[in-house]
């Protein structure tokens, strides 16, 4: 428990890089994989042809080896990323990636007549989408999606191989000075449940709102 | 506006934003970084250019590189870079510390990301084709720890005890042969994690702990009352700093500054952190003849 009570203050830090990360990631991805989900449905052959090998690439590569292509890959093609944003940007790939399928199985399960209905009463691709089809898919990207959030702040605990000091890294260098590694690793533990905890909690209130269909 | 026309200019839209939201994530372009790497030749006029040193290194390894109480990172390693930013600048505080994990020790030397890697980085001939490894400023080795209240606490005393005696060592396909090196009839304990092999002494289930010989010196400084040295180690290993390959002004600088900053008359910084990590003098310095 001393321990724990000494290590604290010496985490906050790591924990705001890992809230920080985690932020990020989420919110580039949701956007980029948002664009990228709606090209692969909607789009042209080509844009739906490339869509669907770079989410294939990326999903095939372990995060590991994305985040040490983007450190060490950028900087020949004279892009020099510092090892913060370095390491956001390979999880921000890898969670867009994800966030394609999540949004190509959403918008895929709306039944086609929803499309057709919607052109038959006059509206236009992009309201069609915004009042017709993203209601509905919501709904159903949602679950996933949360779980993905999920994984994703766990995941931030990657950046530390690029010297990133997040929380796992924290409580490393706590124990590389103590030699005591439990205590910090239950501390760390019950960090993470924390936020995951808080996070689903809210993924709950955020299906409720979602869960009942507007008239 | 035709169909595909207004789905065209939808997706128009999202890739704008997608490209926005890409450059705002990758504008982080150090102009010295860049610099750095687009001067041909030797690093040595670069660095004293830019004014500070840029030395790789981690911060989960005591007494090495650590983060003190006080949040500052420290360490043996650490004031080897101090020393040679001393050497540079005259001023051991233009340096900064670049984190990084171990396994980028060599890739971040070999793509420019660091000027020099100094963390307990054993020299070894295979990593030498590589990198070109600096003079070593370490000699490391494996040592026995044991507890200042136990029977058996001299590698004497353990070595008496013959098959009686029980080591814990970090699990490697040669652990056995080393302990039996010295102690022949020990039982070897062999357990997964450094921290584990350090617990069992403490709990009992070791009479000895087979660990690094800084990690012992170190222990022992910091809490005498929980650990002891036996006094024993073997297997010298040599650490040294890396650097690029193809630099030999800066190579020779960088070995210079070591020497000078060990064994010349600007010692002060590796005495005080010898004493202060491992707890112990440095031997004398003789003048006379050159035992560099």
């Amino acid at each position: 428990m001393d321990q724990i009570v000494y290590a604290f203050p010496f985490l906050l830090q790591g924990l705001w890089t890992t809230i920080l990360v985690s932020a990020i990631v989420v919110a580039l991805s949701l956007v980029i994989g948002a664009a990228l989900g709606v090209g692969l449905v909607y789009g042209p052959l080509p844009v739906r042809l490339a869509v669907r090998i770079l989410s294939d690439c990326v999903r095939g590569i372990p995060i590991l080896v994305l985040i040490f292509m983007v450190y060490y890959g950028l900087p020949p093609l004279g892009l020099r990323l510092d090892p913060f944003w370095a390491a956001v940007a390979a999880l921000t790939l890898f969670k867009a990636a994800q966030v394609v399928e999540y949004v190509r199985g959403a918008i895929g399960s709306i039944p086609r007549g929803q499309m057709e209905a919607g052109k038959a009463i006059g509206l236009i691709f992009s309201d069609r989408l915004r009042f017709v089809i993203f209601p509905q898919a919501v709904r159903r990207f949602l679950p996933p999606w949360i779980n993905g959030v999920t994984d994703a702040v766990k995941g931030s605990a990657l950046v530390s191989l690029l010297g990133v000091v997040d929380l796992m890294h924290a409580i490393n260098q706590v124990i590389g000075r103590t030699y005591e590694p439990l205590p910090l690793y239950l501390l760390g533990a019950a960090l993470y449940f924390a936020i995951n905890y808080s996070l689903s909690s809210f993924s709950r209130v955020l299906e409720r709102r979602y869960a009942f269909v507007r008239e | 506006m035709t169909e595909s026309k207004q789905r065209r200019e939808f997706l128009k839209f999202s890739a704008t934003g997608l490209a926005l939201a890409g450059a705002a994530g990758l504008t982080t372009l150090n102009a010295q970084q860049a610099a750095a790497q687009a001067a041909s030749g030797s690093l040595l006029p670069t660095v004293l250019e830019r004014g500070t040193l840029r030395v790789g290194t981690g911060s989960t390894n005591a007494p090495w590189h650590f983060e003190n109480d006080a949040g500052e990172l420290v360490g043996m390693d650490v004031t080897m870079g101090r020393i040679l930013a001393k050497a540079l600048f005259d001023d051991e505080t233009k340096v900064e510390f670049i984190k990084q994990d171990a396994a980028q020790r060599i890739p971040n030397v070999t793509t420019g990301q660091v000027d020099i890697t100094i963390q307990f980085m054993t020299m070894s001939s295979a990593r030498a084709q590589v990198i070109a490894f600096s003079r070593p400023y370490y000699v490391e080795g494996v040592a026995l720890l044991t507890r200042p209240d136990a029977q058996e606490k001299t590698f004497d005393q353990l070595l008496a005890k013959g098959s009686g005696t029980r080591v814990s060592i970090l699990q490697n396909v040669d652990a056995d042969t080393a302990i039996h090196e010295v102690l022949p009839d020990a039982q070897v304990l062999q357990i997964d994690t450094q921290a584990n092999v350090i617990q069992a002494l403490e709990a009992g289930r070791a009479d000895a702990a087979a660990v690094d010989l800084s990690t012992v010196r170190w222990l022992v400084a910091r809490t005498p009352d929980r650990y002891f040295d036996s006094g024993k180690s073997w297997r010298s290993m040599l650490y040294g700093a890396a650097m690029r390959q193809g630099d030999p002004d800066w190579l020779q600088f960088v070995n210079t500054a070591f020497t000078i900053g060990i064994f010349g008359h600007e010692t002060a910084l590796y005495d005080a952190a010898f004493k202060e990590y491992f707890g112990a003098q440095v031997p004398e310095r003789k003048p006379g003849f050159p035992s560099v």
